[in-house]
């Protein structure tokens, strides 16, 4: 089955249960006239007793007609709508009976332009979780104390990282958070998996570095660029190594300043529409390499479109010290 | 706003419908009404050519698969809770397009 979605300040879509289009009216000047069971010559020359007159209304006309057109699905707002709450943990001043700002599967399904499947898929994405029915983020803070309780653990009990048992965590840790909690952050950061019997986690080197990464980076406008990385690879877990490749679309660094910074850039905050987000990025700025911008548009690609068809549609290229640099189009405000 | 769309029920595939389409308005004779007027006739030729007789005017049209059927939808109940029923599909069109013929009776010639 079809659904439409959408507010009344919204653009209206028709999802299928995987898929969102975009529904735009077309307009013709001919007239189309539908006729139910009208038959073509095909049909009536396989039948040759219909060589009577046959009678058939035509069951209406229309000068228009609405047009899908696949598009990404609208997931922006559905970050928006779980970061009016995030959860803080059971100890927090949190008013546990307001509904006010928490949302169930059937009022997100409600509220975004998008396909069931492809709000489910989100909302593991984003490691959402539901909490007395309602889809809720984590407070960063609090998921960067969840994991921290998990890393110490794992350094504690000398456990390699791509075998962290779920079974020792929930005992070990079960009197410091709620259990549920501990499995969830094991789950966001790692990768379950079961060995004889056992259910263990492959922990994700690159997203725990890159949560880490944001830890350090959120508290000051930017950083001194090998400042930083000295800080963070003495803060990860012993045993993973940082690499700054591990922060695209999370932070940028600004290879022309002396000495070389790196400041906190993160592309779920940056504008859907693709228009305004090429106007953003030049407004952050004015030249970017493919390398350093592809991490910011890529989400932006259609089915089958590239980053390369996107920056020939928005931007406009030049050289600048022999680089291959793109700029905006137009002058930007 | 959720409107849903659903199958109009009954077994088996969904009706097929074939779509018309005329360059043009199509106006009823006398003023009158279009509801309940007669549009005109529909033949085929030996060859499938759909041929359109619409008053004195004959039209020679095509047949068309459609590269993007069309659904037609019915709108049932209304607000808050909106409801489609995806009544029919259409794949083919009758496409005319051509100019319309007058057909004028023979004129005997005077003897």
């Amino acid at each position: 089955s079809l659904v439409i979605r959408g507010e009344k300040d919204e653009h209206a879509v028709l999802c299928s249960k995987d898929k969102t289009y975009d529904m735009k009216i077309a307009d013709t000047s001919n007239m189309l006239l539908f006729v139910p069971g009208c038959k073509t010559a095909e049909e009536l020359n396989a039948d040759p007793a219909s060589c009577n007159i046959i009678h058939s209304q035509i069951a209406g006309f229309s000068n228009n007609y609405w047009e899908l057109r696949r598009c990404r699905p609208k997931l922006k707002k559905l970050r928006k709508l779980l970061m009016e709450d995030p959860y803080d943990g059971p100890d927090s001043q949190e008013d546990q009976t307001s509904t006010f700002s928490k949302y169930t599967t059937e009022d997100l399904l409600s509220l975004i332009q998008a396909s069931e499947e492809e709000i489910l898929h989100q909302l593991q994405v984003i490691d959402a979780c539901k909490i007395e029915g309602y889809w809720r983020i984590l407070h960063f803070d609090y998921q960067m104390k969840l994991l921290n309780h998990v890393t110490q653990l794992i350094d504690s009990e000398s456990w390699p990282l791509n075998k962290v048992p779920l079974y020792a965590c929930l005992e070990e840790l079960g009197s410091l958070e709620p259990r549920d909690m501990i499995e969830h952050i094991l789950v966001s950061y790692g990768r379950k998996y079961v060995d004889a019997g056992e259910v263990f986690f492959e922990m994700h080197e690159d997203k725990i570095c890159r949560a880490i990464a944001q830890m350090l980076l959120q508290n000051a406008v930017k950083f001194n660029l090998s400042e930083f990385e000295e800080v963070w690879q003495q803060s990860v877990p012993e045993g993973m190594t940082t690499r700054l490749d591990q922060l695209q679309g999370l932070a940028l660094v600004d290879k022309s300043s002396r000495p070389e910074t790196i400041f906190l850039l993160k592309v779920e905050d940056l504008p859907e529409d693709n228009q305004e987000r090429f106007n953003s990025l030049f407004r952050i700025r004015e030249k970017w390499t493919e390398v350093d911008i592809t991490p910011y548009i890529q989400d932006l690609c259609a089915e089958k479109q590239t980053v390369g068809a996107l920056l020939t549609k928005y931007a406009r290229s030049s050289m600048l010290n022999g680089v291959k640099v793109y700029n905006s189009r137009r002058p930007i405000s | 706003v959720t409107p849903a769309l659903s199958h109009s029920g009954g077994a088996g595939a969904l009706a097929q419908w074939v779509l018309l389409e005329l360059q043009g308005e199509v106006e009823p004779r006398q003023s009158g009404a279009l509801a309940g007027s007669l549009l005109g006739d529909l033949h085929y030729t030996r060859e499938g050519v759909p041929v359109l007789v619409v008053g004195h005017h004959i039209l020679y049209g095509k047949v068309v698969q459609l590269e993007k059927p069309f659904a037609v939808l019915v709108k049932r109940g209304g607000a808050p809770h909106g409801h489609y029923t995806v009544t029919a599909l259409i794949k083919t069109k009758l496409l005319f397009k051509t100019r319309p013929k007058p057909i004028i009776t023979h004129v005997p010639k005077k003897v």
